[in-house]
């Protein structure tokens, strides 16, 4: 009786040891995988932060893009509302123009159509000249579209 | 205690993590910009009915058939503002491909 009470009890010991040696293994394989989990952890949030980075960046690029067209439909409505201006400016009235001066104006209008023209060269990927580049002045540049051929130039 | 030690040995584990990533870049579209116009140059004429004759005369004179396509002073600056209607929409729609271009090919090169 006393000894089957005492094996019971040893068996106990013996299962209670085992279970604390397996559990100790099994900590470890989970100190482990948690070490590793961390390494993943902190390699992830690097990425994350670089891809914020390169969001800002993107953010920044598509504002300034934005703001970039935005001059450039200005300044186009600008030139056409010169062209606009050049026709009846103070009540003008290029018929009645061309009737009194008629080979004046046809000189003028032939000299616009000329820069209409490079205008249209210009839009379409034309690079500019040197000239036009350096154009700072009114008597220098193109006046149908001083927003594209004169970068350099500022309206006075 | 054995169901204290089943208890905690088998069912609360740790999981390894996963993280996926992977990222297949469509091929650049790559197309070459058209050349840029070369426009030619054209003459334009005012006749009025004082000087049609003198310019018709004008024009046998140089060889040229004596006909003219006219337009009126307001069709004139009609024309005139749709030529840079088309001229600024022009600009526009290039300048729009070069930011697209310079948005997301200049992106890949600097990847790259």
């Amino acid at each position: 009786m006393f000894g089957t009470a005492k094996l019971i009890m040893v068996g106990i010991m013996v299962t209670g040891l085992a279970g604390g040696v397996a559990y100790t293994y099994k900590l470890k394989a989970d100190n482990e995988m948690l070490k590793a989990n961390a390494i993943k952890m902190e390699s992830a949030i690097d990425e994350q932060k670089t891809l914020i980075q390169n969001q800002k960046k993107d953010f920044a690029e598509i504002l300034e893009t934005n703001k970039q067209m935005n001059l450039l439909i200005n300044n186009l409505r600008k030139d056409i509302e010169a062209l606009d201006k050049r026709f009846n400016k103070k009540d003008r009235d290029i018929g009645k123009l061309a009737i009194e001066k008629s080979k004046v104006i046809e000189r003028i209008i032939n000299k616009a159509s000329d820069k209409a023209a490079r205008c249209m060269e210009i839009a379409s990927g034309s690079p500019l000249t040197e000239e036009e580049k350096n154009a700072t002045k009114k008597s220098e540049i193109n006046t149908e579209c001083p927003s594209l051929a004169n970068p350099n130039y500022i309206p006075y | 205690m054995l169901t204290l030690t089943i208890f905690l040995t088998s069912c609360a584990g740790v999981k390894e993590l996963s993280i996926f990533k992977e990222e297949v870049k469509r091929q650049p579209l790559a197309l070459e910009k058209p050349t840029p116009l070369q426009m030619e140059k054209i003459q334009w004429i005012i006749v009025t009915s004082e000087n049609a004759e003198e310019v018709f005369k004008k024009m046998e004179e140089q060889g040229l058939d004596p006909v003219l396509f006219g337009l009126t002073d307001n069709d004139y600056q009609l024309i005139a503002k749709n030529f840079a209607r088309i001229r600024n929409q022009l600009k526009i729609q290039n300048d729009i491909i070069d930011k697209y271009k310079d948005y997301y090919e200049s992106e890949e090169e600097t990847k790259e």
